[in-house]
C-alpha cells in the first residue's frame, strides 16, 4: 500500500543545544495504519511529532526528509499541510480556541474560507457523529476534561485530514474518558481508514489497537514491530545486554509484563482476555498465594489524620460533596483512595489540607484539630499538599530560585538551604534541570519538581492529588520507590488517584471514594481482589487462578512457584 | 445494526415507560411486529442550552435594530402616553422573561428609585406656574414634580429595556452582528470570553496551592498583599505559557489562511421577516404621527393640554403596540405552546 508519510535519516538539534533531540530517525506510515509511538518522557516524541507538522516545527537544526504522500514537506501548499494533517495536541484545556463549543468546531473551516452553508453541514454531520449536539451550545469552559479532548479530536477531523497525528492526547484524562477516547480513534482507523500515528505512555488498551509499535529511547528508534511481536522483540534486546529493557517493559501491558519471561509461539498474549488463556494454557496453578509477606501493621501506630463524619459543600444552596467521610491514616502509612472524576476526591484533600472547612465534623491532625492551628502552623512542617496541576506551584524563574523559597522557611543558613536542594534534585533525579525555568521542563518533569518543592518542606503528611497524571511508567516507578522510602522515614502519604495499578504497588491500605464517603478501606491485595471492574490489569488475568495477586509481580511471582508447562 | 430503510411505523404513538419511549413497528421484510425502544429525552434542563423566549429567538440584527428604536424612542420621549407605553412594555417583557416572582420584587426596588429620582427635581429646579408650597422659602411646582416623575419614569424604562438585553442579545449574538464589520475584533472577544472563567479557575487553584505550602499564610495585612502579588505574577507566567499553545492549535489549524469565512448559527428566516415589517410600518406610523404633531407635549412653563380625539388615540396605540410588541410575541407563543399541547 501507498505510504502516507515517509520520515528519512530525520536528525535534528534545538539551536543552542548540541545534542541530538532525534538521531537518524527512518519510518513510514502505510494508509490506513495505525501506528503507536510509545517511549519515556524527554525520548524525543514529542519533537519528531512537531517535526511532522510543518506549522508547529520547532526551531532549530534539521537535516534529513519528511515526504506526505510522496511530497516532501517543504513543497506542500500552505491550506494542504494545514487540513491535511490533523494533529492533536497533549493539554486539552489550552488547545481550545472560541468560547462557544458549536464556534470551536467551526474554526478550522473558517480558517480555510468554506462558506456558511459547507460548514454548517460539516458541523452538522460531525457533531452528531461525536455525541456533540448534546452540549452544541454549552461554552467551552463548562465542559469536562475528556469533552474537551474529544472536542478538540471533532474540531481537527472536520477538516477532513488525511493523516491523524495526537501527541499523548490522554495524558491528562481520567482512565475512563482516555479509554472512550482510544475507543473513538480504534473506530475511526477501522470503520473509516483513518491513518493514526499516536504517542502514549498508556498501553494497556492502544496497543491491541494498533497494527504497529515503534518504541523510542534517546532520539532514536529502538523497535519497530508489530504489537504481537514487542515481547520478542525486548527478548532479542535482553540477549545483547541491552540496558534499556527494564525501562520498555514497564510501559506494556500487564499480560506482556507477567508473560514476558515465558517463550510462547506465535504473537505474545496483549489483553487480559490473551493473558488470561495464557495462564491457564502453560501453569498449572496448584500454588495459589504467596507465603504472606511481613506486612507493616499500623493498628497501633498513632494517628496522623483523623476524619470523623465530615460534611462539606461549597454553597449552602448545593449538594453535599462530603457526606460524612471518615479516614484515618496512621504515620508513616501510605493510603491511596480511588474514585472516578468529579466524585470529590480533591474537595476532600483540600477538607483535610484545611483549604476548605466543613460545617459539620472534625479533622485533626496530628492528634490537635486543624482549627486549632494558626498563622499557617499546619503548613509548618506539619502537612503539605502537592496539587493536581503542578504548575500552580512555580513561582520564580528558575527551578532552582523555585526550590530555595521553599528551603528557606526550614532552613536557616544558605549554606543548609543548597545542601538540602542538592539532596532533594540528587533523590528526584533532577539536577540537569535546576537551572531551568519550571515552564520548560516536560510535564513528569514538572511533576518531580513540583514533588520536589514540597519535599524541601519537610511535611509530616504528605497530600498527592493525582501524582501519577502525565508520568510515563518508568517515572512512576521512580514515585513508588520515593513514597516508600517516604514512608519508611515516617511520613505519612495520603493520595488520591485513579491510576489503579499505582495504587495497587503503593499503598498499605486503599479506598473507594463514592457517594461522599470513604468506602471500603482495606489492603490492597483485599481491595483489588474483591472489586471485579474497579482492579488492576494483573488481578484481571489472574483472579480465576490465584489469590489475591493484584500487581504484575506478584503474578510473576506466582508463575515463576507454579513453574512453565509448555 | 437495523437498517431503517426497512422498518415500517405502523403506530406514531410513543408511550413512556421508565424513562423509555416505546413504539411498535412492523418490519416490512418478514412483515414481523417488533417493539422499537428508545431512550426518552431526559426533560431536565441542564444548562445545556439555555432557556431562550420567543422574542430572544428572532435574528440578532432584527433584534438590535429593535433596541436601538426602543431606546431611541425612551430617551428622547416627554409625551406621558409614550413614557407610560415604553414602562409598561419593558416591565411585561420582563415579566415574561424572568416570571412573576422576579419582576415583582424589581417592581418594588425600582418604584424606590422612581420616587427618589422624582423628588430630586423640584428640589432642584423651581420653574412652573402652579406653585403648590414653599420649602425654605423656594416654591415647589406641579410642573417640576411632574417633569421629574416622566424622567425618573424615563430613566426607570431604560433599566428595565436593559435588564431585558442581556437575556436578548447575549455575546455570541453580539460577536455575530460585529464580527463581519470587524473580523480581528470578534475573534479577539471570543477569546478573551473563554479566557476569563478559565483564568479566574487558575487563580483559584493557584491561590490554594501557595497556601497549602505556607507562604505568606499569616493573617497579617503584609503576608495577605504579597500573596496577591505572587499569585498575579504566576497567573501571568500561566497565561502566557498557554497562550503558546493556544496559538499553536490555531496555526495547526489553518489559522492565517487567506480568504477567512465567518460561521454562525442565525438564519434569517421569514418570521425575521415579519417582525422587521411591523417594526417597519410602526415606527413608520409614529414618525408621522410625530410630524403631524401627535406627540407634541411640554412640561414648562404650564403643562400643555393633552391632544384628543381619534387620530391622538391612534398615534398613541401605534406607540404601545411598539413597545409590547417583545410581550406580545413572548406571550403568543406561550399560549399556542399551551394550545399545541392539548
Amino acid at each position: 500500500m501507498e505510504n502516507q508519510l515517509a520520515v528519512k535519516h530525520l536528525t535534528f538539534s534545538y539551536g543552542e543545544e548540541t545534542k541530538k533531540a532525534l538521531d537518524d530517525v527512518s519510518f513510514s506510515v502505510k494508509k490506513g495504519e495505525f501506528v503507536v509511538v510509545s517511549g519515556r518522557s524527554g525520548c524525543g516524541k514529542t519533537t519528531l511529532f512537531r517535526l511532522l507538522k510543518r506549522e508547529l516545527a520547532p526551531a532549530g537544526v534539521k537535516e534529513g526528509e519528511i515526504f506526505f504522500e510522496g511530497t516532501p514537506q517543504e513543497a506542500l501548499s500552505d491550506r494542504q499541510a494545514a487540513a491535511d494533517i490533523g494533529f492533536v495536541l497533549q493539554n486539552p484545556e489550552s488547545q481550545i480556541v472560541m468560547d462557544k463549543v458549536w464556534h470551536e468546531l467551526a474554526f478550522g473551516l473558517e480558517n480555510l474560507g468554506e462558506p456558511v452553508s459547507v460548514i454548517r453541514r460539516r458541523v452538522g454531520e460531525m457533531a452528531n457523529y461525536f455525541g456533540i449536539h448534546q452540549w452544541f451550545h454549552k461554552k467551552t469552559a463548562d465542559l469536562s476534561g475528556g469533552q474537551k479532548q474529544m472536542l478538540n479530536l471533532a474540531s481537527v477531523l472536520l477538516m477532513r485530514p488525511k493523516l491523524l497525528i495526537l501527541d499523548e492526547p490522554t495524558a491528562q484524562m481520567d482512565p475512563i474518558a482516555a479509554s472512550d477516547f482510544i475507543a473513538t480513534l480504534k473506530k475511526l482507523n477501522q470503520e473509516f481508514g483513518m491513518t493514526v500515528l499516536l504517542c502514549e505512555h498508556r498501553l494497556e488498551e492502544v496497543l491491541p489497537a494498533a497494527h504497529r509499535v515503534i518504541l523510542m529511547e534517546r532520539g532514536k528508534i529502538v523497535m519497530d514491530t508489530a504489537p504481537g511481536q514487542v515481547s520478542a522483540g525486548l527478548k532479542q534486546m535482553e540477549e545483547k545486554k541491552d540496558p534499556l529493557v527494564p525501562v520498555l517493559l514497564q510501559s506494556m501491558p500487564g499480560a506482556v509484563r507477567i508473560f514476558y519471561q515465558y517463550d510462547c509461539p506465535g504473537p505474545g498474549p496483549l489483553t487480559v482476555r490473551e493473558g488470561k488463556e495464557f495462564l491457564a494454557a502453560h501453569f498449572d496453578c496448584r500454588i495459589k498465594s504467596l507465603p504472606a509477606e511481613e506486612g507493616k501493621t499500623f493498628e497501633e501506630k498513632e494517628k496522623a489524620i483523623s476524619l470523623k463524619n465530615v460534611w462539606f459543600r461549597y454553597e449552602r444552596e448545593q449538594p453535599d460533596i462530603l457526606r460524612g467521610a471518615s479516614l484515618e491514616a496512621a504515620k508513616g502509612e501510605i493510603v491511596s483512595i480511588l474514585g472516578g472524576n468529579g466524585s470529590g476526591k480533591t474537595t476532600l484533600l483540600h477538607v483535610i489540607a484545611g483549604l476548605q472547612k466543613p460545617h459539620r465534623g472534625s479533622v485533626q491532625i496530628g492528634g490537635k484539630k486543624i482549627s486549632a492551628y494558626k498563622n499557617g502552623s499546619l503548613y509548618r512542617q506539619n502537612l503539605s499538599l502537592l496539587p493536581q496541576d503542578p504548575q500552580t506551584l512555580f513561582i520564580k524563574e528558575t527551578v532552582r530560585e523555585d526550590f530555595l523559597e521553599a528551603a528557606k522557611l526550614v532552613w536557616k543558613t544558605p549554606k543548609d538551604c543548597q545542601e538540602q536542594i542538592r539532596k532533594v534534585a540528587e533523590l528526584l533525579e533532577l539536577t540537569p534541570f535546576l537551572e531551568r525555568h519550571p515552564y520548560d521542563l516536560s510535564g513528569g518533569e514538572q511533576q518531580k519538581a513540583a514533588l520536589g518543592k514540597i519535599l524541601l518542606l519537610r511535611p509530616e503528611i504528605l497530600l498527592l492529588d493525582e501524582p501519577t497524571k502525565g508520568l510515563d511508567a518508568w517515572a512512576k516507578q521512580g514515585l513508588i520507590r520515593l513514597m516508600k522510602q517516604l514512608s519508611d522515614q515516617g511520613i505519612t502519604l495520603l493520595l488520591v488517584s485513579h491510576d489503579v495499578e499505582f495504587c495497587a504497588e503503593v499503598s498499605h491500605r486503599c479506598g473507594l471514594f463514592f457517594d461522599g464517603t470513604v468506602i471500603s478501606l482495606d489492603q490492597p491485595q483485599v481491595f483489588f481482589s474483591e472489586n471485579t471492574f474497579y482492579t488492576t490489569a494483573a488481578s484481571r488475568i489472574s483472579r480465576e487462578q490465584f489469590h489475591q495477586a493484584v500487581t504484575c509481580g506478584q503474578v510473576s511471582a506466582l508463575c515463576k512457584e507454579n513453574g512453565f508447562l509448555r | 445494526m437495523k437498517n431503517h430503510t426497512d422498518v415500517l411505523i405502523v403506530s406514531q404513538n410513543e408511550v413512556p415507560s421508565f424513562g423509555y419511549l416505546c413504539r411498535s413497528v412492523t418490519n416490512s421484510s418478514d412483515g414481523r411486529r417488533e417493539l422499537e425502544v428508545r431512550a426518552a429525552p431526559s426533560r431536565k434542563r441542564s444548562g445545556m442550552e439555555i432557556f431562550m423566549n420567543e422574542f430572544s429567538r428572532r435574528h440578532p440584527a432584527v433584534l438590535f435594530l429593535y433596541y436601538l428604536l426602543v431606546l431611541f424612542l425612551t430617551m428622547f420621549a416627554v409625551h406621558p402616553a409614550a413614557l407610560a407605553a415604553s414602562f409598561g412594555g419593558a416591565f411585561l417583557f420582563y415579566l415574561a422573561e424572568n416570571g412573576v416572582k422576579t419582576a415583582m420584587k424589581d417592581l418594588a426596588y425600582y418604584c424606590g428609585v422612581f420616587l427618589l429620582l422624582a423628588v430630586l427635581n423640584p428640589i432642584f429646579s423651581h420653574n412652573g406656574e402652579t406653585v403648590l408650597f414653599f420649602m425654605n422659602d423656594r416654591p415647589v411646582t406641579m410642573e417640576a414634580i411632574l417633569y421629574g416623575a416622566a424622567m425618573a419614569a424615563m430613566i426607570v424604562s431604560v433599566i428595565f429595556w436593559c435588564k431585558c438585553y442581556q437575556t436578548v442579545l447575549t455575546t455570541d449574538k453580539v460577536l455575530y452582528l460585529f464580527g463581519k464589520t470587524v473580523p480581528r475584533l470578534s475573534l479577539v472577544l471570543s477569546m478573551s470570553l473563554r479566557f476569563f472563567p478559565l483564568l479566574k479557575e487558575q487563580a483559584g487553584r493557584i491561590g490554594k496551592a501557595q497556601k497549602a505550602m505556607g507562604m505568606y499564610a499569616k493573617d497579617s495585612l503584609t503576608d495577605r498583599l504579597l500573596f496577591h502579588v505572587r499569585l498575579f505574577d504566576s497567573l501571568l507566567t500561566w497565561m502566557l505559557e498557554n497562550a503558546v499553545e493556544t496559538a499553536d492549535s490555531m496555526k495547526a489549524r489553518g489559522y492565517g489562511l487567506k480568504g477567512r469565512s465567518h460561521f454562525s448559527l442565525f438564519r434569517f428566516e421569514k418570521r425575521d421577516g415579519t417582525l422587521l415589517g411591523a417594526m417597519g410600518i410602526l415606527t413608520l406610523g409614529t414618525g408621522a404621527a410625530a410630524i403631524g404633531g401627535m406627540y407634541r407635549f411640554h412640561y414648562y412653563p404650564g403643562i400643555s393640554a393633552m391632544q384628543t380625539g381619534l387620530w391622538a388615540v391612534a398615534s398613541d396605540l401605534l406607540l404601545v403596540l411598539l413597545f409590547l410588541l417583545p410581550f406580545l410575541i413572548d406571550v403568543k407563543e406561550k399560549i399556542l405552546w399551551k394550545i399545541s399541547l392539548r
